[in-house]
């Protein structure tokens, strides 16, 4: 909303400069975006909140200023209660007003103004106009429009010639019912569009938009002035139908004060005869105000104890008059409170504390500190998700965060679509933003993608997110990503290691999560197609993978090996950081022996691991892959591998010669089954 | 020569000793059979009696103090040798170590947030993203059909009667105060979604972080001073505030609240658009009618509410200009943090 510096000053006396008045508006919640000097003006831009239509007009913001600096309010009918609105027809008359259902319409207003001379605005008037961002049409259309900046009041004048004599009915359009808007764009309209229409046709959307034939342009005589009131909700839909908002529009979906349609009316027709030489034959009505009055009874305890600071009956009493309410004692501490038409926002105690506090002034409030009563058992999930986070930076991952909202077309094509549908959004601005992602691949591939190609050698990424799946209700599971592609290379004591990502980096940094938070009973277990599955406590909780062409082709990714892994996290939450018991440390030490050997390459170290161990013996307590390689010394299709065997008693210290046996019956076991070549 | 002077030349003259070679050499000039030393020793006789035998004690002593300078040459010489073999140290060189991660700038900013509030004595929570539309809208005393609904526009559901995307965190307010009863201190991080076309200063899906207070004897002057406190924490100890009147349909009264500007300390600069002021969060007395909604008793109970944006706060804190540098996860940003 815009007003000007000097039409402020037509009806309240200002005696602080601009950048002051700037100031105590926004302070008072009138926020002034934007100040500046117009010629002999100065135009204020103010964000009007949507609970506010009263300032909405420049008298109400004049009346908001009288209000914070004190001044007086000039100017006096714009502000006066309205005149009792006449009966539905006037003898010789020529028209009528109906309405097809109050509840869409309470009042409508139609003024006959005749002989009107169409022309120019004067200058006063273009100027005003042209400063609140209002383009000049003539003078007929500019005066409904000042009324309307003025009044808060939208007003609308039709040629009245152009109308279809007789009768002026407020109803539902027809489905489809055509009508040419002043904006010259042909209409379909809907039974949820309310019109305004003549015996013939629909001349205007209520509310919204005039229709271009009954215009009123330079050969019009006589005019036919529209003041009226239409149900916010109505209009809301009404113009959202149509993509149309209106000054208009704006006014009555936030809620035009009752008694406003009467005096602006008025108002207009004074502006008509004195500046159109129009004569005012008469105004035909249907519908009143017909408004109860609302009071509220505010307890000046109630009003200290949500504030935190003391104001008596006498202060608050300042306030709302200053406002325009009208206040009585009650009774000792409370006020009754009657509510003015423009203050339809207000309704209960609460709503006359802000208006005491803002005009009061937020800055004059104390600050103080409540005493807080904390709780205890919250943030545990938090804080094993910030374990998560803070170990996987350690580890030499970044965190990413990428979009929940994904393209179908994203996830078909890089092959990551899920076995259900995924959650779609039913009003997207762009394909971008779809569906909600199944899970966090797709985002993380695109995050790799973008990394390497700014010639990341290697990129290591997590994110910890939301994913969504489906069902009877829409599904939300906490997952965990890591992606982890290109070549890490970083300094040892001899020099620089080149280390290419893999399956078993992405294990490994898993593997460290679980026994950060002393989570056992996990278990990977290999599929085809280079695919692994988790499981935890044999409940399946995530997976890992290595992106296919199809997918590396679609994220754009050449030359990149690219592994991924999701997790979700609620199991992992139930399992983790279970309380411990602590195991005595062992009395006597253990011995350690090696078995190197050659294995095929298609027998899984875990197989071999866990039949050294059932066949060990009682004495061996631990296996463990010391080492392996591949190269010259190994024959293609095999590998060597060194497994170190832990032998340990809790009754004493073992001899060599003691654990020779269950060795040499492990390595047997070793050869015989696995068909190993020991070294 | 008198023997103190002596001492000064030794000195300054084993300074200059780099190697054995020339240790023995200044070795040889003092102690040798026909160095200073001797050649003090064979003087004596020429010394008048009464004098002689102080002489003597001083040559002694001068002799001895010879031999412990000596050796402590020698031993310094050693230790310089061990440092130019094979041991020797580079401490330029990078150190062994792999590449440390960052956490994501706006986990940052959310964990920073939040203990500060912890530290007050708040507890944190979550909420679900997928809401209903009643938590986002009629249970916070927002109509469906008016315009106050503007400012939150919002992503429906395919397929689902009335779900949506959370359009703020607010919804957590709902779900909170109907799961427990006052007193209540929560702050809730979390993502939300809008349909915003993707600019600079724009995205459809950003984070947010509520916080809701409530108990008995809650007041506005609370709300501020818990906010003060927060503030400071985050932004310093010289920052200023002010409680702006506002409208949002869950408080009443409503705030939004601006801190100094952080850039140009209040003078006016292109970051706060000359103001000198910049909008950091809304706030407000927890409406009635909300109360009324999770049926806790208005008459009993007051509250307060505030809820901010991280990507904001992350912006103006690091000096962050594009709002998409968030979510490009670009590992040159990242790695800032």
């Amino acid at each position: 909303m815009k007003t000007t510096y000097q039409w402020l000053k037509d009806f309240v006396e200002i005696k602080i400069p601009p950048e002051e008045l700037a100031d105590k508006l926004t302070m008072a919640g009138l926020e002034v975006v934007f100040l500046e000097k117009k010629g002999d003006d100065f135009v204020f831009e103010i964000e009007i909140t949507s609970n506010r239509p009263d300032w909405l007009s420049v008298s109400g913001i004049a009346r908001e200023v009288a209000a914070i600096t004190g001044g007086k309010l000039k100017n006096a009918p714009v502000f006066s209660a309205p005149r009792k609105i006449p009966g539905r027809k006037i003898a010789g008359l020529s028209i009528e007003v109906g309405i097809e259902d109050k509840k869409d319409c309470p009042i409508y207003l139609a003024r006959i103004l005749r002989n009107v001379k169409v022309g120019p605005s004067p200058e006063w008037i273009k100027k005003r106009l042209e400063l609140v961002g209002c383009r000049s049409i003539n003078n007929v259309v500019d005066i409904t429009n000042y009324v309307l900046f003025e009044s808060g009041e939208p007003l609308h004048a039709f040629d009245l010639d152009k109308l279809a004599s007789g009768k002026i009915t407020v109803r539902r359009a027809k489905d489809k019912e055509k009508l040419l808007t002043i904006d010259g764009a042909e209409n379909s309209l809907l039974p949820e569009n309310l019109v305004i229409a003549d015996s013939n046709r629909a001349v205007a959307v209520a509310g919204v938009m005039g229709g271009k034939e009954s215009e009123v342009d330079f050969g019009t005589k006589h005019i036919l002035l529209e003041a009226a009131l239409f149900n916010p909700v109505i209009i809301r839909r009404s113009r959202q139908l149509l993509g149309k908002t209106t000054e208009a529009s704006y006014r009555f979906e936030r809620g035009v004060d009752p008694e406003a349609p009467e005096r602006a009316s008025r108002r207009a027709a004074q502006l008509l005869k004195d500046l159109c030489g129009a004569e005012d034959a008469g105004m035909a009505a249907r519908g009143s105000a017909g408004r109860k009055t609302v009071t509220v009874d505010l307890d000046t305890g109630y009003l200290s104890r949500i504030l935190g600071v003391c104001l008596g009956c006498a202060q608050a009493k300042k306030i709302l008059l200053g406002l325009g309410f009208k206040v009585k004692l009650k009774a000792k501490n409370v006020l009754r409170v009657e509510v003015p038409s423009f203050r339809q926002d207000v309704k209960q105690p609460v709503d006359l504390i802000e208006e005491i506090a803002r005009i009061y002034g937020y800055e004059k409030i104390p600050n103080s500190l409540p005493l807080i009563t904390p709780d205890p058992d919250t943030g545990s999930r938090r804080e094993i998700i910030s374990e998560i986070k803070n170990l996987l930076v350690g580890l030499g991952l970044s965190e990413a965060i990428t979009y929940s909202l994904v393209d179908r077309k994203g996830l078909k094509d890089a092959g990551l679509e899920s076995e259900t549908a995924p959650l779609s959004v039913m009003n997207p601005l762009s394909r971008e933003q779809e569906v909600l992602r199944p899970g966090l691949a797709l985002g993380l591939g695109r995050a790799v993608s973008f990394n390497l190609k700014q010639k990341q050698e290697y990129v290591p990424l997590f994110e910890i997110a939301n994913v969504f799946k489906s069902g009877k209700e829409p599904e939300e599971k906490l997952a965990l990503g890591i992606a982890l592609s290109g070549t890490k290379s970083f300094f040892s004591g001899e020099g620089r290691v080149h280390d290419p990502a893999s399956f078993l980096h992405l294990k490994g940094i898993l593997e460290a999560v679980f026994s950060k938070l002393k989570l056992t009973g996990y278990e990977f277990v290999n599929l085809p197609a280079g695919r692994v599955e988790i499981f935890l406590h044999k409940n399946k909780i995530g997976s890992m993978l290595e992106l296919g062409r199809q997918a590396l082709d679609a994220l754009e990714i050449k030359n990149h090996k690219v592994f991924i892994c999701e997790l979700f996290l609620e199991k992992v939450f139930s399992c983790a950081l279970p309380d411990k018991k602590f195991i005595s440390l062992p009395k006597y030490p253990g011995i350690t022996r090696d078995i190197s050997f050659v294995l095929k390459e298609e027998v899984s170290v875990e197989s071999v691991i866990a039949s050294i161990k059932e066949n060990g013996g009682s004495l061996l307590r631990e296996v463990k892959v010391a080492d392996y390689y591949r190269g010259k010394q190994i024959p293609a299709g095999f590998r060597g591998l060194t497994l170190s065997c832990f032998y340990a008693s809790a009754e004493r210290t073992l001899t060599e010669k003691e654990i020779q046996p269950s060795h040499d019956l492990a390595c047997e076991f070793l050869s015989r089954r696995f068909e190993v070549k020991l070294r | 020569m008198d023997i103190d002077s002596l001492q000064a030349q030794v000195k300054n003259d084993l300074e200059k000793v780099s190697s054995p070679e020339a240790l023995e050499e200044v070795r040889v000039k003092y102690l040798g059979r026909k160095g200073v030393v001797a050649e003090l020793t064979g003087s004596i006789p020429g010394i008048p009696v009464q004098e002689r035998g102080e002489f003597g004690r001083k040559v002694n002593a001068f002799k001895s103090g010879l031999h412990e300078l000596f050796a402590k040459k020698e031993e310094s010489l050693k230790d310089g040798e061990a440092l130019r073999g094979e041991n020797i140290i580079d401490i330029g060189m990078p150190g062994i170590a792999q590449q440390v991660g960052t956490l994501h700038p706006l986990t940052r900013i959310t964990d920073e947030i939040c203990s500060v509030f912890s530290r007050m004595g708040f507890s944190v929570a979550e909420g679900p993203e997928v809401e209903t539309e009643y938590n986002n809208f009629t249970g916070l005393n927002i109509p469906l059909e008016h315009p106050s609904r503007e400012a939150f526009d919002t992503f429906y559901l395919k397929d689902y009667d009335k779900k949506l995307l959370r359009s703020h965190t607010s919804p957590a307010q709902v779900r909170i105060m109907q799961e427990k009863k006052p007193p209540l201190a929560v702050v809730v991080p979390g993502r939300v979604y809008r349909p915003d076309a993707v600019d600079a200063s724009h995205s459809f899906m950003f984070h947010q972080i509520e916080g809701l207070m409530v108990g008995e004897g809650i007041k506005f002057s609370d709300l501020k001073g818990v906010l003060e406190t927060f503030a400071k924490a985050i932004f310093g100890e010289g920052i200023k505030m002010r409680f702006r009147p506002h409208f949002f349909p869950f408080t009443e009264p409503s705030a939004e609240v601006d801190i100094s500007c952080i850039i140009c300390g209040g003078k006016g600069c292109s970051v706060c658009g000359r103001k000198g002021w910049l909008e950091i969060l809304g706030s407000g007395m927890v409406h009635p009618n909300v109360f009324k909604h999770v049926a806790i008793d208005a008459d009993k109970y007051s509250g307060f509410a505030f809820g901010m944006g991280v990507e904001r706060i992350a912006m103006l804190k690091y000096g962050i200009n594009d709002i998409r540098l968030f979510f490009e996860n670009d590992l040159r940003f990242l790695r800032q943090f």
